[in-house]
C-alpha cells in the first residue's frame, strides 16, 4: 500500500502543484455557469426595435381586436414608467386586405418582405375561424416567421384574436361580454415553494415562491459541480497514463510497483485532486450564496452523498481511463478513445431536463440506479425530490461500489498487459480481449 | 548463491517465440554482460528478471526466491529507452523513484550521486531542460539510488559521450565494489570485454554464449591474425587459407582456416608488403558476434 499512497502522492502532487490547476479552478466554473451568467447579465437585453406584424384576416373578425390589443400593450411596456427609456419593442399592426383570387401570391409576397426585414411575421386567419369545429381546415391560424416556433410574439397574438372569437361566440348564444366584465378573467397558479417548520423555533415558515430559473438552475448546480470534479480527477488520467506508456515512464515504475499498484495509486490521485477541488467549490460556492441571502437554497442534506459519489466515481471512472489511457499508443489514439470514454458522463447530461421534470418517473429511477449514472443523476434527484426513497441512495452507493470493484479489476487486467504493449492498436476489441485474458 | 537463476524459460507473444528455453546463472558479485543482435530476446528476458513480463514456462529466481507476484526493491532497474517525469525537478523524480523502491536514506543519496555524475546544478531544474546526455545520468541515478543490490541495465552507454560514459563505467564499477551484482546489455563489444566478468549472448531467443571473456574465446582457438602493413587491405586479396578479412582501416583483422599455419600468411605477406605488426590472437568478442550472428551465419541458419 506505500507505493500505492507514493504513487498517488505524486500523481497529486504533479497536479495541484501546477498553475494550470489553480487557474483551471476559477475558470472552470465560469465556462461551465457560462450560459447561466449570462443569463443573469444579459437577461435584460432586449430587441427594442419596433416589430410590424402583418395581419391577413379572412374571416373579417380579429383583425381589430388585435390591433387594440398591440395598441393596449404599447401603452404599458414598452417604456420604463419611471426612466421613459424603450425597455420593450412596439408591436405595430399592419391590416392587409386578403387576396382571395391569388392567396398563394399573397403569402410569397408578404414571406418575402418577412425576409427583407420589412415585416417581423405575418397571421392569418383563416375564414372560418369562429366555428372551428365545423371545418378544421378553414379555421386555422397561421403564423409566419422566420423562426416562427421560438417566437414569443406568436403566442402573444392568439390571445387577442381567441379573446375576440369567445366574445362573438357567447353575443350569438345570448351573452353580452360587456356585462359580465371578469368573463375572461384569468388567475394563474404561482408556483410555491413547500412549507416547513423552523427548525429552532417551531413556526411554521412562509413558503417562498419559486421561479422557473430557480426550479431548473438550482438542482444543476450539483450534477455541474460533479461532472466539473469527474473533469479534474478521472479524464485527465487517459492522457497521463498515454504519456507514461509512450515516454516509457511506464516501464521505469513497473521496475518499483506492479501493475495494478501503478493503476491504483493513480486512480487514487485522482481521486484526491478531484475531493480538492469539490471541497473549494463547495467551500466557495456556500459561502458565496449565504452571502447572496440565499442560503435557504443549499441543499446541504445532499452535500455527504456528493462526496461519496464523487469517491467512487472517479474510482469508477478512473479505472477506465486508465485502462483506455494504457491502451494508447499516443495522443491521436487518445483522442479517437475520448468520445467513447466520455459517454458515461455525456449520457446523464443529455437526460437532465427529462430527470428534472418528472425525477420520480420509472426511467428517472432506473436510470439513476444504473451506477455510472448515479453520481449525476441520483444526485439531481436527491436535490429536487426531499422524499426520495432513502433505499434508492444506498442502493445506488452498493451498485457504484460493485461497479468500481469490477472496474479496477478489470482496468487492472487490461492495464498490466497493455501498459508496456507498443505498436498493437487501440481499439474496443484490444480493450475486451484483454479484460477477459487478463 | 546465484544472484539470478534461469531456468528453461520460455516466453511468446503471439506466434513470436521472444525467449527459448533460456537458463542462466548470474553470480552474485559479478558484472555480466548481455549481448545479441537487436529484436534477440535481450530486453524481454531483463523485463522477466525485473517481474514485468511473466515467462510462460520455466522459472526465474533472484536471490533465491521465485518472483512472480513478489516485489522487486532489491533490484534496480535502467529501461533502454529513458523513463522520466518531464515537467517534475530532478531532485523530486530522484526522490520520487528511490522511495518508491523504498530506499533508505534516498535524500542523502540523491544529492551524493547528483555530486559524484555533476549534477549538482540542475538538481532544482526540470527534466525536461536536460540535454539527453544528462538525463540518462539521472535514470541511471534513479536506476541505483535506493541501493539495489541487483543492478539491471539495458543500454546503459548508449548516446553517451566518453566522458559520460566513462562516469557511468566508473559507477558501475563502484556498485560492483560495493557487492552489488551488475547486468547490463551493451551492444558496444568492447565495453563488454573491458568491464564483464562474464558474458552471456542470445541470439533468437536462445542462448549462444555464456562464461568468461577466456572460456568463450578458446572455444574458438587462436584463428586469428591482426595485421598493420603498408598495403592495407588491398594486398590482403586472395591469400590462400584466409576465410574472411575484416577490415578496421589501419588495422586488417584475418580469420584463418581450422589447419593453416599462421607463419606461412606471415611469409606471404611479407612477399606482397612491409608488415609493420603481425599478432596471432584470440578473436574478439565483436568477430565471435559477427560469426554467430552476421550475414553469413544467418544464411547457414536461413538456409
Amino acid at each position: 500500500m506505500d507505493k500505492v499512497r507514493r504513487i498517488a502522492q505524486r500523481e497529486y502532487l504533479a497536479t495541484v502543484r501546477t498553475k494550470g490547476f489553480i487557474i483551471g479552478l476559477v475558470v472552470a466554473p465560469v465556462v461551465f455557469g457560462g450560459s447561466a451568467l449570462a443569463m443573469v447579465l444579459f437577461g435584460d437585453q432586449v430587441d427594442t426595435r419596433d416589430r410590424v406584424i402583418a395581419v391577413v384576416d379572412r374571416s373579417g373578425l380579429v383583425a381589430e381586436a388585435v390591433v387594440a390589443a398591440a395598441e393596449a400593450r404599447n401603452a404599458v411596456v414598452v417604456y420604463d414608467g419611471e426612466t421613459g427609456e424603450k425597455v420593450r419593442p412596439a408591436l405595430v399592426i399592419a391590416v392587409v386586405e386578403p387576396d382571395d383570387r391569388d392567396p398563394d401570391g399573397q403569402r410569397l409576397e408578404l414571406s418575402n418582405r418577412v425576409r427583407d426585414r420589412r415585416l417581423h411575421a405575418f397571421v392569418e386567419v383563416g375564414p372560418g375561424v369562429l366555428r372551428p369545429r365545423e371545418d378544421t381546415a378553414a379555421a386555422r391560424i397561421r403564423y409566419y416567421a422566420k423562426s416562427a416556433a421560438m417566437d414569443d410574439l406568436r403566442s402573444w397574438v392568439e390571445r387577442p384574436i381567441n379573446g375576440r372569437l369567445r366574445e362573438l361566440r357567447l353575443a350569438a348564444a345570448g351573452v353580452e361580454p360587456a356585462e359580465h366584465g371578469d368573463m375572461f378573467d384569468w388567475v394563474g397558479a404561482a408556483p410555491t415553494g413547500l412549507v416547513v417548520r423552523d427548525p429552532e423555533t417551531g413556526a411554521i415558515e412562509q413558503p417562498r415562491s419559486s421561479s422557473e430559473a430557480e426550479a431548473i438552475i438550482a438542482p444543476l448546480v450539483m450534477p455541474m459541480l460533479m461532472l466539473l470534479v469527474i473533469m479534474w480527477g478521472a479524464v485527465p488520467l487517459l492522457n497521463a497514463v498515454m504519456e507514461e506508456k509512450s515516454q516509457r515512464i511506464a516501464e521505469v515504475v513497473l521496475g518499483s510497483a506492479k501493475p495494478f499498484e501503478f493503476m491504483l495509486g493513480k486512480v487514487l490521485g485522482g481521486v484526491a485532486v478531484s475531493l480538492t477541488a469539490a471541497t473549494v467549490y463547495i467551500i466557495a460556492g456556500v459561502l458565496v450564496i449565504r452571502n447572496m441571502g440565499l442560503a435557504e437554497y443549499i441543499p446541504y442534506h445532499v452535500l455527504p452523498w456528493f462526496f461519496v459519489y464523487t469517491l467512487l466515481a472517479i474510482v469508477m471512472l478512473g479505472a477506465i481511463y486508465a485502462a483506455f489511457g494504457s491502451i494508447c499508443n499516443d495522443p491521436s489514439e487518445a483522442q479517437s478513445l475520448m468520445l467513447p470514454a466520455m459517454l458515461p458522463v455525456m449520457i446523464p447530461m443529455f437526460v437532465l431536463v427529462p430527470v428534472l421534470k418528472e425525477p420520480e418517473s420509472t426511467f428517472s429511477t432506473a436510470l439513476s440506479l444504473f451506477p455510472l449514472f448515479t453520481p449525476i443523476l441520483m444526485l439531481i434527484r436527491q436535490t429536487v425530490l426531499e422524499s426520495l426513497p432513502v433505499w434508492q441512495p444506498l442502493l445506488g452507493v452498493l451498485g457504484m461500489v460493485a461497479f468500481a470493484a469490477l472496474a479496477v479489476w478489470t482496468g487492472g487486467r487490461v492495464f498490466r498487459v497493455a501498459i508496456l504493449m507498443q505498436g498493437t492498436p487501440a481499439n474496443l476489441g484490444n480493450l475486451v480481449r484483454w479484460a477477459l485474458r487478463g | 548463491m546465484s544472484a539470478v537463476e534461469i531456468e528453461a524459460v520460455r516466453k511468446t507473444f503471439g506466434k513470436t517465440v521472444a525467449v527459448d528455453g533460456l537458463s542462466l546463472a548470474v553470480p552474485r558479485g559479478s558484472v555480466y554482460g548481455f549481448i545479441g543482435p537487436n529484436g534477440s530476446g535481450k530486453t524481454t528476458t531483463l523485463r522477466m528478471i525485473m517481474n514485468i513480463y511473466y515467462p510462460d514456462s520455466g522459472a526465474i529466481r533472484v536471490f533465491g526466491e521465485g518472483l512472480r507476484g513478489a516485489s522487486t526493491d532489491r533490484i534496480g532497474y535502467m529501461p533502454e529507452e529513458r523513463g522520466l517525469y518531464r515537467r517534475m525537478k530532478v531532485r523530486d523524480v530522484l526522490r520520487f523513484y528511490g522511495d518508491l523502491k523504498n530506499g533508505r536514506d534516498v535524500r542523502c543519496e540523491v544529492d551524493r550521486w547528483l555530486e559524484r555524475l555533476e549534477l549538482g546544478d540542475w538538481a532544482d531544474k526540470k527534466v525536461e531542460t536536460l540535454s539527453k546526455g544528462m538525463a540518462q545520468k539521472v535514470q541511471f541515478i534513479a536506476t541505483v539510488v535506493a541501493r539495489p543490490e541487483l543492478v539491471i541495465l539495458d543500454e546503459p552507454f548508449t548516446g553517451l559521450d566518453p566522458v559520460n560514459a566513462d562516469a557511468i563505467r566508473e559507477a558501475v564499477l563502484e556498485l560492483q565494489a560495493d557487492g552489488a551484482t551488475v547486468i547490463f546489455s551493451t551492444h558496444d563489444m568492447s565495453v563488454a570485454e573491458r568491464m564483464c566478468d562474464f558474458i552471456f549472448m542470445i541470439f533468437k531467443g536462445r542462448k549462444v554464449l555464456d562464461g568468461t571473456l577466456a572460456a568463450i574465446q578458446a572455444q574458438y582457438g587462436s584463428d586469428t591474425i591482426r595485421v598493420k602493413s603498408e598495403g592495407g587491405a588491398a594486398v590482403l586479396a586472395g591469400l590462400d587459407g584466409v576465410e574472411r578479412v575484416t577490415n578496421f582501416g589501419r588495422l586488417q583483422e584475418l580469420r584463418l582456416a581450422g589447419d593453416r599455419d599462421p607463419y606461412t600468411i606471415l611469409r606471404e605477406l611479407v612477399a606482397r608488403t612491409r608488415v609493420e605488426s603481425f599478432e596471432i590472437a584470440r578473436p574478439s568478442l565483436h568477430d565471435i558476434f559477427v560469426r554467430i550472428a552476421g550475414p553469413e551465419a544467418k544464411e547457414a541458419v536461413d538456409g
